[in-house]
């Protein structure tokens, strides 16, 4: 073999280069059957919107989606022939279901903005119910007793759910004891539970058994029946993530099983574990039957876990969404705005918070 | 055979390798049989293990040379449906009989795994330490033991000035290293090795051999490996697994590695050792 000396003079101008994508080139008739396949169905389906009496949803159920789909096949059959026809149908499928369920979220947010923003201010977010009755008007009363009752109500809540839920996900996923399988399926079933047994189950065993009264405390444990599954399942989930080399690493340094868990699982876990315990309040924060259950309603701040019923923002937007003035059911439309960006806040901030500088 | 296909290999083991001394043993195996479920994986493996030595465990795939070690320090019977036979005496002790603590055989027997497995949500530092903590081992001067420690592992030049970063941003080769420190700062007497280097570069691995060579010093090591050179580099003495198709794995031959490869009683070995398969 003979080794070949390149001369640089007969080299391309390197410097002369662009970077291409030749992958996406595309011919004319490949753009011009892209273009056909997304303008016909629109104008066609324009046009019969302008002119047709046929409801709006059907229009685009019925016509258009059938319309794009037959036009995007032609295109790819034109373009690229049998092959494309699988291709265009689960992309216009995809595109089409991606947007159906956009638009829904969008136009909910859109509804809670439009109808909720008239009653949004510092007094509404931070006065209480006292001496405001549906009548009056918006610059009076406002929503902060449903937000720190709320917040009392989901914090003991917490506190019941979350160290059981826990324990639970490490019974299941580390000691592997013998009743795990009905352990798994009774945290299953508990996941079905109507929140209105929730309630039901608090109001019949705790309150008229005369133990506890309508309460925070009361409202808390019927919420905590609801985030326990939830709680439980997602730290299974991340606990099973947690890699088994971690686990026999620690045994072979002479670690016990408990030790095991608290200091190598569960802080090799702790991001998954945030995140399970934020999906858990976001699971429970807007249930509203066991509330009015358990908790009861109120106009005042009550800080007081025990001893009298206590408000919360679902009760608040149930009991006002329903009445006969406008402004409270502007009120409620505030409120819901309200927990809607509450929620939004808490898991931005589980977001950021679990993005510690160990244990990625 | 040709003795040419030894030259190479002469060579090096006249360099590092001398046959192990007669020490006292420190591990011994009687006739270690190990299933998993019905199935029979090794089969009646005797081998004693001097204070102070390096043995290499070779052989090729699913002959049972990891289970074995993993019956060595009593992390085999955390798997599914294990199961064993025979007795394993650590300092003439059954560390099988009923009245052994296996958390206490761990502290004194530990192990550095195949792929580096620092703990992800401790430092570099909180790594090495993490020993003491799992095992409630009382020692003082944690500095000491952490640069100590990391100094025999060949890793303290490189780590001292981040020893607050998260172990998990070092490399494949560092990680390992520091694992290796991990396992020396609870002072075992005996280190397993199981593959330390199969995911490494050359460089790493040469580095860690540099601190088997240290250890063994005051460590007694077992090694399994895949790479001959490795075991010829690193051990006194060497063991042979095989297993035949659909039977469990045997320990065909061993002695000092100087034997296993210079001069091999089964002709297998010589297959094996000389490259012809595995």
């Amino acid at each position: 073999m003979t080794t070949q000396t390149l001369d640089p003079t007969a080299l391309p101008n390197l410097t002369e280069q662009r970077p291409q994508r030749p992958w996406r080139k595309r011919t004319p008739r490949f753009k011009l059957a892209v273009v056909l396949a997304v303008i016909i169905p629109a104008v066609v389906t324009w046009f019969l919107w302008q002119t047709s009496t046929i409801p709006t949803p059907v229009l685009l159920v019925a016509i258009y989606l059938p319309m794009q789909l037959i036009a995007s096949t032609l295109a790819s059959i034109v373009t690229r022939g049998r092959r494309g026809i699988a291709d265009s149908i689960v992309i216009v499928s995809a595109i089409g279901a991606t947007v159906f369920s956009l638009v829904i979220l969008l136009s909910l947010i859109g509804a809670l903005i439009v109808r909720g923003w008239k009653a949004l201010s510092p007094s509404f977010l931070l006065q209480n119910n006292i001496y405001i009755s549906p009548s009056t008007p918006l610059e009076y009363g406002g929503i902060g007793h449903a937000v720190l009752g709320t917040a009392l109500i989901v914090f003991l809540a917490s506190l019941v759910a979350v160290p059981i839920g826990i324990a639970t996900a490490i019974y299941i996923t580390e000691v592997r004891g013998r009743a795990v399988p009905y352990v798994r399926f009774f945290v299953q079933s508990m996941s079905g539970v109507p929140s209105v047994v929730a309630g039901l189950f608090i109001l019949t065993t705790l309150i008229v058994t005369g133990a506890l009264t309508q309460s925070a405390l009361a409202g808390g444990l019927a919420y905590a029946i609801l985030m326990l599954p939830t709680v439980a399942r997602t730290t299974e989930e991340v606990l099973r993530l947690v890699p088994d080399e971690l686990r026999t690493g620690a045994l072979a340094l002479g670690s016990t099983r408990a030790r095991t868990v608290f200091r190598v699982v569960l802080p090799a876990a702790r991001t998954g574990i945030v995140t399970a315990i934020i999906l858990g309040i976001a699971r429970i924060i807007g249930e509203t039957a066991p509330l009015l259950l358990a908790a009861g309603n109120s106009d005042q701040t009550i800080l007081n876990p025990t001893g009298s019923p206590v408000a919360s923002l679902p009760t608040y937007i149930f009991n006002n969404v329903a009445l006969p003035y406008p402004d409270a059911v502007t009120r409620a439309w505030g409120a819901a705005l309200a927990l809607m960006i509450f929620v939004a806040i808490l898991f931005t901030l589980a977001r950021v918070l679990s993005r510690g500088r160990l244990g990625r | 055979m040709s003795t040419a296909e030894f030259e190479s290999v002469d060579v090096l083991e006249s360099e590092i390798t001398t046959p192990a001394a007669a020490a006292s043993t420190e591990l011994e195996a009687r006739n270690v049989s190990v299933w998993f479920g019905q199935r029979k994986v090794l089969e009646g493996v005797n081998m004693s293990f001097p204070k102070n030595s390096v043995t290499a465990l070779i052989g090729p795939s699913g002959c049972g040379k990891s289970t074995f070690i993993r019956t060595l320090n009593r992390l085999h019977e955390l798997l599914p449906g294990a199961a064993l036979a025979g007795e394993i005496l650590y300092e003439g002790r059954d560390i099988y009989s009923r009245d052994v603590d296996p958390v206490h055989i761990r502290l004194a027997i530990g192990m550095v795994f195949q792929k580096p497995n620092p703990f992800p949500s401790m430092t570099i530092r909180g790594n090495v330490l993490s020993g003491l903590k799992l095992s409630g081992m009382k020692r003082s001067n944690h500095d000491d033991i952490v640069e100590e420690t990391l100094t025999a592992a060949g890793l303290w030049t490189e780590v001292k000035d981040r020893l607050d970063r998260a172990g998990g941003e070092l490399s494949g080769g560092q990680q390992q290293r520091l694992v290796i420190a991990r396992a020396l700062a609870v002072q075992p007497h005996v280190l397993l090795m199981d593959e330390p280097c199969s995911a490494l570069d050359p460089a790493s691995t040469l580095k860690i051999e540099e601190t088997i060579r240290q250890l063994s010093k005051e460590v007694t090591i077992i090694i399994v490996t895949h790479n001959m050179q490795q075991a010829v580099r690193v051990a006194d003495n060497t063991a042979f697994f095989l297993a035949a198709e659909n039977e469990p794995g045997r320990v065909i031959e061993q002695g000092a590695t100087t034997e296993i490869f210079g001069n091999p009683q089964d002709e297998r070995t010589l297959d094996y050792v000389s490259g012809r398969f595995g």
